[in-house]
C-alpha cells in the first residue's frame, strides 16, 4: 500500500506548484482538498473532465419525453374539444414540455453531482481527518517514495509536511 | 502574493459570515415578531375566506381577479432576482454577483414559497387544490394543458423545486466550512446541508459542473416562468391583456421588482450583520446599474403599449382601456406607478444619486411600490372596464384582501428572517475564490508595475 504524504498550503498558487513539482517528480497519485474550487489547483492536477454532463443531459432528455407523453397522452385518454383547439395541440403543450425538461434534467443533475461526489470514497474522511473548508490547501501524494513527496512539498513552500 | 495574507483574508471573510447568527440581538426578534403578527392577520383573513368563500372579498362580476392575483404576479416577480443574479450573471462571469447572490437566492426561494399559495387562496375550494396536479385518478380525469392556469402549476412547481435545489447546492461546501467552526444544533444541521462534503478535488470538479448545468437550466426557466404568468393574461381577450408585449414586459417588471428588493434587504443588513467589507457599495453600484438598464426596459414596453393603443381607432376597446387607466378612476395609481418604475429610477443615472445609499434605498423603495401597482393596474383595470360597457365596475380591495396583502410580507419576511440563524448569507467558497483570484491579479499587476 502506497504511504501517504499530506503537505498544507496558504496560497493557490503555491499549492498548484506544488502538484506540478510531484507530478512530475513521478511521485504517484496526487489528490487535492481545499475550501473553494481554485482553478489553478485543478488544472495542476490535470484530472479528466467531469462525466456529469453525459448524466444531466440523459436526465433532461428523459424529461422530455416524459414532458411529451404527459399532455399528449392525458388528452388523448380524456379527449375533449377546448376552444376550438385540437386534441394535441403541440404550442399549448410547450410549456409542459420545457418544464420538465428542467426539472427532470435539474433533479438528474443534483442525483448524478452527489452520486459521483459520494463515490469511490467521496464520503470517506479525508487522509490523517484533516478538514480543509477554511483557509489552508491539502495536497495529498499517494506514493510509493514518501520521502521524495516530502522533499518536493517542501522546496515547493509548504507550511507543514507529514505523513498521513 | 503573500500566503499569510491570503489564507488571512480567507478567515477573517469565514468568521465575519460565522458571525452573523450571533450579530442578531434584540432587533432582530422584534423583526420576527413583527412579520410573525402580519404573517398571523394573515392567516385569520384567509380562514375568513376557507369559512365563508370568497364573497367575503370584494370580487365580484366583472372584476373577479384583484389583491390576491395581484399579490401572485408581484411575488413572482420577486422570485426572478435570484435566479436572474445566481444563474444569469453567472453564466455571463459578472464576478459582482459573488457577494450578493445567496441572499437573492435566498429571496428567490421564499418568495416562489409566498406567490404560490396566492392561487391556492383564490381557489373556491382549496382543499382541492391536488386536483391542479395531473395524477392518475379513478375517473381518468386530467388537468386541461391547454390551458394557461395548467402551464403556471408546472411554471410555478418548477420554478420552487429548482430554485430551492441551486439554493442548498450552492450552500453545501459553505455548510461544510461553518460546521467546523459551529457547535450544538447548528453543527448538527450543517452537517446536514454539506451532504458529506470534504471539499476533494474529485468533489469539486462534478460540482462546478453542476453548477453549470444548474445555472444553464435556471436561464431559460427565469424567462420561461413569467412569460407562463403573462400568459394567463394574454391569451385571454380582454383589453390591457391581449398582446403579444406581454412576455418580455412581464419577465422585465419582474426583475426590476426582484432587483430592487434585494438591494432594499441589503442595505440594511449588511450594516446590521456588518457585512460591509463584504457586500460594498460597489456591489450595490452595480446592483443600481442593473435596476437602471432593466427600468429602461420597462419604460420602452409602457411607451410600446401606450403607443400601439393610441394608434388603434377611438372605437378599439385597447384605445378605450388605456385612456381609461391613464384618465379613469384608476388613474392616480396609473401615474404613480410610472413615476416609481420609470422616472425614479431614471435618477440612478446620475453616479451622486446611485453612490448614495439612502437615495438608492428611498428610490428602490419606490419601485418596489410601483411595481405591486403595475400588477394592480393590470389585472383590475382591464376588467373593471371590459368589453361590455354595461358590467363596467370599480374594484377596490377590502380588509380581507389588505390583511392577506400585508400577511404574505409577514410570511416572506418571517422566513427570509429565520434563515439567517442558519443559512451563510454570503457565498464563503466563491468569495474565497474571487479573494484568491484578486489577490493574483493584484501581485501579478504589482510585479508587471515592478
Amino acid at each position: 500500500m502506497p504511504a501517504r504524504v499530506l503537505g498544507t498550503f496558504g496560497d493557490p498558487g503555491g499549492a498548484a506548484r506544488a502538484i506540478l513539482a510531484l507530478r512530475e517528480a513521478g511521485c504517484g497519485e496526487v489528490r487535492a482538498a481545499m475550501p473553494a474550487p481554485f482553478p489553478e489547483v485543478v488544472a495542476a492536477l490535470g484530472k479528466e473532465r467531469s462525466h456529469l454532463g453525459a448524466i444531466t443531459w440523459t436526465g433532461a432528455l428523459a424529461g422530455l419525453a416524459c414532458g411529451i407523453a404527459l399532455p399528449v397522452t392525458a388528452s388523448l385518454a380524456w379527449p375533449l374539444f377546448v376552444g376550438g383547439k385540437p386534441i394535441v395541440a403541440i404550442p399549448a403543450f410547450v410549456v409542459v414540455f420545457f418544464e420538465l425538461t428542467v426539472l427532470i434534467g435539474s433533479l438528474t443533475n443534483l442525483a448524478g453531482s452527489l452520486a459521483l461526489g459520494w463515490s469511490r470514497g467521496g464520503l470517506a474522511p479525508l487522509p490523517g481527518g484533516r478538514e480543509f473548508h477554511g483557509d489552508r490547501i491539502g495536497v495529498f501524494a499517494f506514493t510509493d517514495d514518501p520521502a521524495r513527496a516530502e522533499e518536493v512539498l517542501r522546496a515547493g513552500g509548504a507550511e507543514e509536511v507529514q505523513r498521513v | 502574493m503573500s500566503t499569510t495574507s491570503t489564507s488571512a483574508a480567507f478567515a477573517q471573510l469565514q468568521d465575519a459570515v460565522a458571525a452573523v447568527p450571533r450579530r442578531l440581538g434584540r432587533g432582530y426578534w422584534v423583526l420576527v415578531g413583527l412579520a410573525a403578527s402580519l404573517l398571523l392577520w394573515g392567516a385569520w383573513c384567509y380562514s375568513i375566506i376557507v369559512r365563508n368563500g370568497l364573497g367575503v372579498t370584494r370580487l365580484n362580476r366583472p372584476v373577479m381577479w384583484g389583491n390576491l392575483i395581484t399579490d401572485f404576479v408581484f411575488w413572482v416577480g420577486i422570485a426572478h432576482s435570484g435566479t436572474l443574479i445566481s444563474a444569469v450573471l453567472f453564466l455571463f462571469r459578472a464576478r459582482f454577483r459573488t457577494a450578493v447572490y445567496r441572499v437573492a437566492e435566498m429571496m428567490t426561494v421564499f418568495g416562489v414559497m409566498t406567490a404560490g399559495l396566492f392561487p391556492v387562496f383564490h381557489l373556491g375550494r382549496p382543499w382541492f387544490a391536488y386536483w391542479l396536479f395531473p395524477y392518475p385518478n379513478q375517473r381518468h380525469l386530467w388537468p386541461n394543458f391547454r390551458s394557461p392556469l395548467a402551464w403556471d402549476v408546472f411554471a410555478v412547481s418548477t420554478y420552487f423545486i429548482v430554485s430551492t435545489v441551486f439554493l442548498f447546492v450552492g450552500i453545501g461546501p459553505d455548510a461544510a466550512a461553518l460546521r467546523d467552526v459551529a457547535t450544538g444544533w447548528r453543527r448538527r444541521a450543517y452537517g446536514l446541508l454539506s451532504l458529506g462534503w470534504h471539499g476533494t478535488d474529485a468533489q469539486w470538479r462534478h460540482y462546478t459542473r453542476a453548477y453549470l448545468f444548474f445555472a444553464a437550466f435556471a436561464t431559460p426557466l427565469v424567462v420561461s416562468v413569467h412569460s407562463v404568468v403573462s400568459w394567463d393574461f394574454a391569451v385571454s381577450l380582454t383589453p390591457g391583456w391581449h398582446s403579444t408585449l406581454f412576455p418580455p414586459y412581464f419577465v422585465a417588471g419582474a426583475i426590476l421588482s426582484g432587483v430592487a428588493m434585494v438591494i432594499t434587504i441589503l442595505i440594511p443588513l449588511r450594516k446590521v450583520l456588518r457585512l460591509t467589507d463584504i457586500i460594498t457599495p460597489h456591489h450595490l453600484d452595480m446592483l443600481a446599474r442593473l435596476v437602471l438598464f432593466v427600468s429602461l426596459i420597462v419604460t420602452y414596453s409602457y411607451s410600446v403599449e401606450i403607443g400601439l393603443s393610441l394608434r388603434s381607432p377611438p372605437s378599439d376597446p385597447e384605445r378605450s382601456t388605456l385612456l381609461y387607466r391613464a384618465t379613469g378612476a384608476y388613474a392616480p395609481l396609473f401615474w404613480l406607478m410610472v413615476t416609481c418604475n420609470c422616472v425614479g429610477p431614471m435618477l440612478l443615472a446620475v453616479r451622486k444619486v446611485r453612490t448614495s445609499i439612502p437615495a438608492l434605498l428611498a428610490i428602490c423603495l419606490a419601485v418596489n411600490v410601483g411595481m405591486w401597482l403595475e400588477r394592480f393596474n393590470i389585472v383590475v383595470t382591464s376588467l373593471s372596464h371590459d368589453r361590455l360597457p354595461f358590467s363596467w365596475r370599480l374594484y377596490f380591495p377590502g380588509w380581507i384582501e389588505w390583511g392577506m396583502t400585508f400577511g404574505s410580507f409577514g410570511w416572506f419576511f418571517f422566513w427570509f428572517l429565520m434563515s439567517l440563524k442558519l443559512l451563510p448569507v454570503v457565498s464563503i467558497a466563491e468569495m474565497k475564490e474571487d479573494l484568491a483570484h484578486a489577490r493574483h491579479v493584484g501581485a501579478g499587476e504589482a510585479a508587471h508595475a515592478g
